[in-house]
């Protein structure tokens, strides 16, 4: 009931702050932006010119499963921004205002209270991604050759779950600290980190959440789920029930006038 | 019988007393003020009435309801400056926080009805909060506060930011709605505590130095005593002011200190006297 009349609330303010509109118009520009630009490079370089007379470019055009990678690469660097961007101020921001004083003196659980701004801002990424990966199919398809929809679905699902990541980490910054701006600090911080701890053990930590996309590209390659795949969901899916946790019991510590 | 019996409350922040030991209860159907200059610690003592703080000790028992219960469902609050979401509209927001407080969308939707209606707003319910002015947020914050039927509400300072037209209505107001529900609200103004509430809790630095009602606390502390001011050298009228009848004793006060009543002497222009009446 009350889960209910939050997510409701969450949906009506994204309607009427226009995030239905902007979220998925941004993904759909990451997503089909690298595929778009490597197509049509010789043919923005003919265009635009200077090039010295006889100059011949060969570019390779990658395989279809490459290209869509290339959205992937793009969600994984501004897609991640923007998803701290949107979710940032979903607690923090009406803790700070004060509206969260009104709302939690009514008999609200504060479990209720986090896990139905986290679904409502899943609800907006999934979709704004989901909208953003199917253009970017459409555009591989066009121009660099056939991908199976069951394999864009598994793409979309296994990465989907990244997002998903990204989003529950500052949701716990969320009801860490109450500044939406250093709950956008310290999300991006934690994902900086994460990507050098990734790059230095990478030998050791083959089932770390960074290795994600590249075990997504193995799939699309061999056209089978590989086991490290699969190991590396379950890790991602078990960080962000740990963190839902984490982010109930800070939240439980945290005084509302606070 | 009591309606709330608070024990031995303190909070700290920090390492700061904010609420040093507070012990009151609270009967039903009254209208209490919490008197106390800013500072006092009366917000923080209604934020842990209303369950938004935890007490670092002590305790606060509603009558009949169980320790562990959630309290929030029978208690109100009016926060100081209260913030709605801008992009809601009044009626929104009230509906919002009435099915928060466990209300049917229906139930909701027609109690708020009736509560901006009755708080005078109703004019303004498909208008967004944004656009409200003091006095209306203030009304609908009273009205968010009354959306559940809650036993006890509680007001910080609710007429202290408010224009003298502003603060009339909602003192009205809240004259009305003592009818229906007890409210416990601070305000560090004695006039409009003496105007609206049935008792006093006086708080100063964290304590609650003084209570009881408005006419205990009178008969208990006031004087009978009048200030004349002279523009001439007056020491020649105390032996007159003296022997007027029902004098009982007039005395030279210093210039700003209006309550010393002496006899003793001080030389120098005229200044105020005091005058204790039997």
């Amino acid at each position: 009931m009350q889960w209910t009349t939050i997510f409701k609330k969450e949906m009506l303010e994204y309607a009427r702050n226009y995030s239905w509109i902007w979220v998925p118009i941004v993904f759909i520009i990451l997503a089909i932006m690298d595929p778009l630009t490597t197509y049509y490079l010789p043919k923005i370089l003919d265009t635009v010119g200077g090039l010295p007379e006889g100059a011949t470019f060969d570019i390779p055009q990658p395989p279809p499963a490459q290209a869509l990678y290339m959205s992937l690469s793009e969600f994984s660097m501004f897609g991640v921004v923007i998803v701290v961007l949107i979710t940032m101020g979903t607690i923090a921001g009406e803790r700070q205002s004060g509206v969260a004083e009104l709302v939690l003196v009514k008999p609200v659980g504060y479990f209720t209270y986090i896990s139905s701004k986290w679904a409502a801002k899943l609800l907006l990424i999934w979709s704004s991604y989901i909208v953003g990966m199917l253009a970017s199919w459409y555009y591989v398809n066009l121009l660099f050759g056939e991908i199976a929809f069951t394999t864009v679905v598994q793409v979309i699902l296994f990465y989907g779950l990244w997002l998903t990541l990204v989003t529950t980490i500052t949701i716990f910054f969320n009801t860490l600290v109450k500044t939406p701006l250093l709950v956008g600090f310290l999300s991006i911080a934690v994902m900086i980190a994460m990507s050098v701890v990734n790059s230095v053990f990478s030998h050791r930590l083959i089932w770390f959440p960074n290795n994600l996309s590249s075990y997504i590209l193995q799939m699309m390659d061999t056209g089978t789920i590989p086991t490290d795949l699969w190991a590396t969901a379950l890790i991602i899916i078990g960080l962000i029930v740990v963190l839902l946790v984490a982010a109930l019991f800070t939240f439980r510590t945290r005084e509302m006038a606070n | 019988m009591a309606m709330i019996n608070v024990e031995k409350l303190k909070k700290q922040f920090d390492d700061k007393d904010v609420v040093k030991g507070l012990s009151f209860s609270l009967a039903p159907g009254k209208c209490v003020a919490l008197l106390g200059p800013n500072g006092a610690g009366k917000t923080t003592t209604l934020r842990l009435l209303s369950g938004l703080l935890k007490p670092s000790s002590g305790s606060i028992q509603f009558e009949g309801i169980n320790q562990t219960a959630d309290i929030r469902a029978h208690i109100g609050y009016l926060p100081q400056y209260p913030i709605f979401h801008e992009w809601m509209t009044g009626k929104e927001f009230l509906v919002y926080v009435g099915q928060l407080a466990k209300l049917s969308k229906t139930e909701a939707s027609e109690r708020a009805d009736q509560l901006l209606e009755k708080v005078g707003i109703a004019e303004a319910k498909h208008r967004r909060t944004g656009k409200y002015s003091g006095g209306m947020k203030q009304r609908l914050g009273i009205a968010q506060a009354m959306i559940h039927k809650p036993a006890l509400i509680m007001l910080d300072e609710p007429v202290s930011s408010l224009d003298p037209i502003g603060r009339r209505e909602v003192l009205t107001l809240m004259e009305e709605l003592k009818q229906d529900t007890t409210i416990l609200f601070s305000t560090h103004i004695l006039s409009d505590a003496e105007e609206i509430s049935d008792d006093l809790l006086l708080m100063h630095q964290g304590q609650i130095v003084e209570s009881g009602s408005i006419r205990e606390l009178q008969n208990k502390y006031q004087t009978d005593k009048i200030h004349v001011a002279f523009q001439v050298k007056a020491d020649t009228y105390l032996d007159k002011l003296q022997a007027l009848p029902s004098i009982t004793e007039a005395g030279r006060g210093r210039t700003g200190r209006n309550s010393v009543t002496s006899r003793r002497y001080w030389p120098g222009p005229c200044t105020n006297y005091a005058v204790s009446c039997g």
